[in-house]
């Protein structure tokens, strides 16, 4: 079981107080905790893994957790680590090790388990958790979803009774969605405690047992499963909460390539080391439409919006703007890419250093034109780096049509966004739309899409070419 | 901003730090010991050239882990894959040890937070890299009655002997003190210029 | 050729991988005679072959030949700026040889994991260990992460010396993020556990282990005698 008992907690720097939390949650519930983004839920699961007050040094904290019976902030890090296991958000920063037996194994060898029974707990975990395609396997050449798998693997081997997902699904599709939902159904049903704080909630519908609604540090109000359920969808907006059923998507399809006026893509085919990633994919996008890109993790998404932007060479097919064929030189001029990390895209000291970066002889009315278009303009002394995410965001794009960039593709650019933060992303589409542009978007969000977007390409699996 | 701490010794978040950056130092040091293929005297110059560049995954880890056995782990490291891989010797571990060592030394003698306390440490920790081309004086007598047994005309062992002179061993180890100095100004102005605005020390 | 397939080949323990690389280096710096030299490498290069580095160990022997060719024919007759700028690393190159090839070894036939369980079971203590397998860890992140970086520069037409501080100021900033978050994840699961640390694998010196450990403690005598 756990008490929280009257904590408040205050960061010294970051956002993300809390205040007068009281909570109890017996064993073997599943607790969600939702909210917008910095109402502090992860600050909560951050109370029961330990890491608030061991591991975050510079912040002031009152009242008491227990788990089991024992006083978080009295017990190691070390002896939590047995009762509690966590998931967190970034696929990409919670493994220690190169290859995936040993991050599965890696808690057990740390707690000093014996030799056996690390083997016994290793079969057991891949059997529970249905994981034997991620065995033996390098890490890094997992996709997101692979890695949160395994995370939640490495977590479950500890067997511990108290699970913590911070987020765990920012930045996975559906199927890794499925994958973990089914892992949630598996846990649950052996009678641990799940608490989760998340955005997306459609999936855990019908995992959940309580809802908590936490707004500005602290308990709004507290849902059963069956209250949440009812909550009717106006409401559901007015809480900053993302779609409660699965979403769906009912655009029309991209239209077939041959444009005269904006980009047209004809057959286009790109290959790593000769096995091709995807082939043969043609449409067409107009200046002031925003098309969709969708399609399972390994259909080459991220491989044809490189190719698009003039990163990667295709093997065959052509790229055409305005009628004219375009090389990927030609077609890097033309085009920019947010990605789904801006914080690898920004480079200079400020914001508006950013923008001179640009395109060094514009015009200072046109940055500030942009800049206050993008909200950005009393940042303008700002170092880009302590911006928000949706800021950062914003100023690439507005790096984009400074420079004058004619196509503007954005990889996931709502992954681990709550509804209020993904509405402001869809204004800044619309108004990128209006300068008529060609966008595209390669997202799983299809709430998000269904909100942006005028048409939808599906890029199916490649065909396997296996005898 | 001073926040002294009880607990000096290094955690499990500090030496990840450590492991990071020091993956980081690694690779720009790989780069230049590449280039030290090129000529023997871009060799020489190397722990010069590296410590020019390193100063900055250097100053951001010591800023980030106030603790004893920072420098010495990153330094230790570096020794250690260069071992494993076979590529360098005994001689590179023995003098990054020293070298750490020293710059140890002077951390905990400025309290880990003075930047003249770092930026000395800086300066001895550049001196790790020395071990690498060292050798060509170790064994140069060795290298010398070599090439002689081996009937080599006399103006070509001059030459030899003229790469691995004293005034070239001044050379070597004048040039990470340089590269050092100059590490930590560029070091310094991207502090300001960045981590620090950015909020990330 | 073995009978089918999957092909049974040596595998040396971690531990002996990492005692045959510093004996390399103890007879790499004391050895003084080229038939001892050559002995010596032939030896580790058919140890590289017995355990499935035919490719390498062929790339290796090419290298070495090459070292050799260079110092007694083209050196002493070739152009003399040559001889002069290269003796040194060719000379260097050759000695370090041995080291080279068990490197090559341990490269590409032992995982990480397998080296950090030989660490632990010399009792090296775990503030090396850590560190040590993050730095391993990072260095595919490192690669992963300068591949983005790169791709924002060319859209951002972004060149010169500019280039530089471009990456690495996201590379930096991205290090200690990665940083934190890492640490959280390996908190959590009980890093700082001071309990000893155990692991799945089991490791075993078999007779071969033996043979090339004493193998390689004979060289080093004969090294230190012939002179």
């Amino acid at each position: 079981m756990i008490q929280i008992k009257d904590v408040s907690f205050e960061y010294e720097k970051a956002q993300g107080t809390l205040s007068h939390i009281n909570l109890e949650i017996r064993q073997g519930e599943c607790v969600l905790l939702c909210g917008e983004s910095g109402c502090g839920k992860t600050t909560v699961t951050k109370l029961i893994n330990g890491l608030i007050p061991h591991f975050e040094e510079d912040g002031t904290l009152s009242g008491e957790t227990t788990v089991n019976g024992k006083c978080v902030a009295e017990t190691e890090m070390y002896q939590l680590a047995e009762l509690v296991g966590s998931v967190f958000q970034n696929p990409k920063s919670q493994f220690f090790n190169i290859d995936s037996d040993s991050e599965i194994t890696f808690g057990l060898e740390n707690a000093g388990v014996a030799p056996q029974e690390i083997k016994k707990r290793f079969d057991a975990t891949v059997n529970a958790l249905k994981i034997q395609s991620l065995l033996g396997r390098n890490i890094f050449s997992m996709s997101g979803g692979e890695k949160q798998s395994l995370a939640f693997a490495s977590v479950y081997a500890m067997n511990p009774s108290v699970f913590v997902l911070d987020e765990p699904t920012a930045n996975l599709d559906a199927d890794a969605i499925e994958t973990l939902r089914q892992q949630i159904v598996q846990i649950k049903k052996e009678g641990r405690t799940v608490i989760i704080a998340e955005h997306r909630l459609y999936f855990l519908m019908d995992l959940i047992d309580r809802a908590i609604f936490l707004k500005n540090g602290k308990i709004e109000q507290i849902f059963t499963a069956e209250a949440f359920r009812r909550i009717s969808d106006k409401q559901r907006v007015e809480m900053g909460m993302r779609s409660l059923v699965c979403p769906k998507l009912e655009l029309k399809e991209a239209s077939p390539s041959g444009t005269a006026t904006g980009l047209s893509v004809e057959r286009l085919t790109c290959a790593f080391d000769k096995q091709p990633v995807f082939r043969d994919v043609s449409f067409s996008v107009e200046p002031g439409e925003v098309l969709g890109i969708i399609g399972h993790n390994g259909a080459g998404k991220t491989t044809l919006t490189r190719c698009l932007c003039g990163l990667f060479k295709e093997s065959r097919g052509t790229v055409r703007m305005k009628g004219k064929a375009l090389n990927a030189k030609q077609r890097n001029k033309l085009s920019f890419c947010v990605m789904q990390d801006v914080n690898h895209q920004l480079f200079s000291d400020s914001v508006w250093g950013e923008c001179e970066l640009a395109l060094w002889d514009c015009p200072e009315e046109r940055v500030r034109e942009i800049l206050e278009a993008f909200d950005l303009l009393d940042f303008k002394d700002r170092h880009p780096m302590a911006l928000s995410g949706g800021q950062k965001q914003r100023l690439a794009v507005a790096t984009a049509l400074l420079s004058d960039k004619q196509l503007l593709v954005f990889d996931e650019p709502t992954s681990g966004l709550d509804y209020h933060r993904m509405r402001e992303v869809s204004h800044m589409i619309q108004k990128i739309k209006e300068e008529k542009r060609i966008i595209i978007i390669v997202s799983h969000d299809f709430e998000f899409l269904s909100q942006v977007c005028d048409s939808i390409f599906d890029m199916r699996e490649p065909r396997t070419e296996r005898s | 901003m001073s926040n002294v701490r009880t607990d000096k010794k290094l955690k499990g978040k500090d030496l990840i730090t450590i492991g990071i950056f020091s993956a980081i130092y690694f690779v720009i040091n790989f780069i230049f010991m590449l280039c030290g293929g090129i000529h023997p005297i871009m060799w020489m110059l190397m722990p010069g050239f590296i410590a020019v560049f390193a100063g900055i995954p250097f100053m951001l880890m010591v800023a980030k882990v106030q603790k004893t056995g920072a420098v010495f782990l990153m330094g230790f490291i570096t020794g250690l894959i260069y071992f494993a891989t076979g590529q360098f010797t005994v001689v590179i571990l023995i003098f990054m040890v020293i070298s750490c060592g020293l710059a140890e030394i002077s951390r905990y003698v400025s309290k880990y937070n003075s930047f003249k306390g770092n930026a000395l440490s800086y300066l001895f920790f550049s001196y790790g890299m020395v071990g690498s081309p060292l050798p060509i004086w170790l064994f140069k007598e060795a290298f010398l009655s070599q090439i002689q047994e081996q009937g080599m005309p006399a103006d070509y062992v001059s030459a030899v002997e003229a790469l691995s002179s004293n005034s070239m061993l001044i050379v070597l180890f004048v040039a990470p003190a340089i590269g050092a100095v100059i590490g930590i100004f560029i070091g310094k102005a991207l502090f300001k210029k960045h981590f620090e605005k950015a909020g990330i020390v | 050729m073995e009978t089918s397939g999957k092909k049974h080949r040596l595998k040396l323990d971690p531990r002996t991988d990492i005692l045959l690389l510093i004996l390399a280096n103890v007879v790499a710096f004391t050895q003084r005679s080229l038939w001892v030299e050559i002995a010596w490498v032939v030896l580790l290069l058919l140890l590289i072959i017995a355990c499935g580095c035919e490719k390498a160990a062929g790339k290796l022997t090419a290298a070495f030949g090459i070292c050799l060719v260079l110092q007694y024919f083209i050196f002493p007759n070739g152009p003399k700026f040559l001889a002069a700028s290269f003796t040194f690393l060719v000379s260097y190159a050759r000695r370090i040889f041995p080291c080279l090839i068990v490197g090559t070894l341990i490269l590409q036939k032992t995982p990480v994991r397998e080296l950090m369980v030989a660490l632990r079971k010399w009792h090296i203590p775990q503030s090396l260990i850590i560190p040590l397998s993050v730095t391993v860890r990072y260095f595919p992140a490192l690669k992963e992460e300068t591949g983005y970086i790169r791709d924002a520069m060319k859209l951002r037409n972004i060149r010169g010396i500019q280039k530089l501080e471009c990456l690495l100021i996201p590379m930096m900033i991205s290090a200690t993020t990665t940083a934190e978050e890492l640490s959280a994840a390996a908190v959590t699961r009980g890093i700082e556990n001071p309990a000893p640390k155990t692991s799945m694998i089991v490791m075993r010196f078999g007779i071969h282990d033996y043979i090339f450990l004493v193998i390689g403690v004979v060289f080093c005598v004969i090294s230190m005698m012939v002179r």
